[in-house]
């Protein structure tokens, strides 16, 4: 700018058009800098993660079978299906508990708490979100295990995985709910519409696959998580037949085995590692799905 | 005023009586007082920050939905104070409607954008269709769409959702119906549907519009009232307001002096 003032006073039209002053010329070498440093910045990041799933898929493959994958006898130590089936299991269990605290208090936070409470929620969400897993196993421990007296159960390490993705949900469930545009807001509860309408006819079919996005991402989440199972449960050989239960996990299972010698238990260390990969990697997958759905449908709401 | 002068003929529909609105920082309105008898269009005008859209949204308790303002008078609709503690807020916005500036039409077809209101009371499906239709006729959006009701109600034009806003306020048969400035953000093709749409509907409601347009308001209204910093200058017949006001405020504001 500076050096425009003080131009020669025959400009041209690439006098007019760049701006020659140092920072400028600084700003462009960045920019040019950053075109190239970018991909390989990118690189550095994917590639580790790319050879840890070459790594985990070559260990694991060679030796996986679908009758690993469907394998239930108590009797034999090395196959997955008692673990993969209790997996489900567990977070069918998880997702449920969640799903309800999550939506109730992310509703709630986002429609009917003053701005001082939602705040402090919010606050306690992003708090929860950051502590380490470890921590919340103990926490489930404490309270769960000890205090209601649940003992190392199913019930006992599903609803500690749950609490683990609560926070997930109720984010996700406060953000789309809040970022509904509020001459939207105002012109169902204009229209006569009750809070309770305004938030299941008018807000739920807008907030829902953002949500349905947030549930996805946490049961992935949590699905990855070991602590606050192995905290909280014992191994099983059996798929749990009642909530008091010991339950066996995928992570767990990995956990257990993966500091054996080369052999069939680490074999199946990585073998429950690449399940848990693919089906991370097909929620995420199924995740992009919904988004790209979902803002096809709502284009133009947010204009 | 008691019920009997209020709801007899004659008397005003909807009647605003010394209302305050305070926020922290200050009164927003100042002991604003204004009767809005039936089958009248009144135009509210006032330049910008005046207190417009606070005063129109008091009239059925929008108002409330903004944290942090405190409301005192009354507003009676037929001879019942809204505000009183027994008035369900939900009820009044089922009696007294409102279309906003922007177009703010549901991410839905144009059928169950129209059809909301009536959903909410669980009316039966020929109930819905049939006051579906008639809205759509009152509001002059039907013959754009009654070919394929089950579009996307995002895939109309400003001035179609605009028109299907106020389609949507006039299927619950409200008595009456409060713009806060409709035309705004339409083109001035779409505005003047939405103006002769406004014309119609004043023969069988009660219309209130904010306007911040002073052209608008001679093509449609039958009475001004003129707002300034929250308070009601003067109000009248909207020939004498626009052609020979008393006030030398609103002799500035209708030649255009200030915004
Ligand atoms: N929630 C609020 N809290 C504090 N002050 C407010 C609030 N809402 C409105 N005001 C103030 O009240 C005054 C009137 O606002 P209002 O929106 O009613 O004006 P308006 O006449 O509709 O203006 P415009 O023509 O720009 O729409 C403004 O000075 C505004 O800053
Ligand atoms: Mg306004």
């Amino acid at each position: 700018m500076a050096s425009a003032s003080v131009a020669a006073p025959a400009e041209t039209g690439k006098d007019l058009l760049f701006d020659a002053s140092a920072r400028t010329r600084w700003r462009l070498g960045f920019d040019r800098v950053a075109g190239w440093l970018l991909p390989v910045l990118f690189l550095v990041a994917i590639v580790p993660i790319l050879d840890l799933v070459y790594y985990i898929a070559s260990q694991a493959l060679p030796t996986l079978s679908w009758a690993v994958l469907t394998n239930t006898n108590p009797h034999d130590p090395y196959a997955l299906g008692v673990p993969i089936i209790s997996t489900v299991y567990v977070m069918l269990w998880a997702t449920a508990v969640a799903v309800a605290l999550g939506l109730f208090g992310g509703v709630a936070t986002a429609e009917f708490l003053s701005e001082r409470a939602a705040g402090w929620m919010r606050m306690s969400a992003n708090l929860l979100v950051g502590t380490p897993s470890v921590v919340i196993g103990y926490f489930g421990y404490f309270a769960l295990v000890l205090g209601l007296g649940w003992g190392y159960s199913f019930i006992a390490g599903a609803t500690t995985l749950a609490f683990f993705m609560t926070p997930y949900i109720f984010r996700v469930t406060d953000l789309a709910y809040s970022s509904i545009p509020r001459p939207i807001r105002e012109a169902a509860l204009g229209s006569g519409a009750r809070p309770y309408q305004y938030i299941l006819k008018v807000a739920a079919p807008i907030a829902l696959p953002q949500i349905l996005n947030g549930v996805f991402l946490a049961v992935a989440i949590g699905v990855g998580e070991t602590a606050p199972i192995v905290l909280t449960s014992t191994h099983s050989v059996l798929v749990p037949q009642t909530l008091y239960s010991p339950v066996s996990f995928l992570t767990a299972e990995i956990w257990l085995n993966f500091s054996q010698p080369p052999g069939q238990a680490l074999a199946l260390a990585f073998q429950a590692a690449f399940v848990v990969l693919v089906v991370v990697v097909a929620l995420n997958i199924v995740v992009r799905i919904i988004s790209a759905r979902y803002q096809k449908r709502l284009e133009g709401l947010y204009q | 005023m008691n019920a009997l002068t209020s709801s007899g003929n004659g008397g005003p529909v909807l009647s605003a009586q010394h209302l305050t609105i305070q926020s922290k920082q200050k009164k927003i309105l100042d002991d604003l007082s204004l009767d809005f008898p039936a089958a009248s269009l009144t135009a509210v005008v006032g330049p910008s920050g005046c207190g417009k859209t606070t005063f129109i949204r008091s009239l059925n308790r929008m108002v409330e939905l903004t944290p942090g303002l405190s409301i005192r008078g009354s507003v009676i609709y037929l001879g019942q104070d809204i505000y009183d503690p027994s008035v369900n807020p939900v009820m009044v916005r089922r009696r007294i409607g409102m279309v906003f500036q922007r177009p703010t039409v549901f991410p839905t077809t144009v059928f169950e954008n129209a059809a909301f209101g009536l959903r909410l009371v669980h009316e039966d499906i020929e109930t819905i269709e049939k006051s579906v239709e008639e809205a759509l006729q009152r509001s002059g959006l039907w013959e754009e769409v009654k070919d394929d009701l089950d579009r996307p109600a995002l895939s109309l034009s400003g001035g179609q959702q605009q028109r299907l806003c106020i389609a949507r306020a006039l299927a619950i048969k409200p008595r009456v119906l409060l713009l806060d400035e409709p035309t705004s953000a339409l083109d001035p093709a779409a505005t003047q549907r939405v103006e002769a749409t406004m014309q119609r509907l004043k023969e069988d409601f009660v219309l209130v519009l904010v306007t911040h347009n002073v052209g608008q308001a001679a093509r449609v209204s039958d009475k001004v009232a003129f707002l300034h910093s929250g308070h009601l200058i003067e109000v009248g017949p909207t020939a004498d307001i626009l052609e020979r006001p008393r006030e030398a405020l609103t002799q500035q504001f209708i030649t255009g002096r200030f915004q």
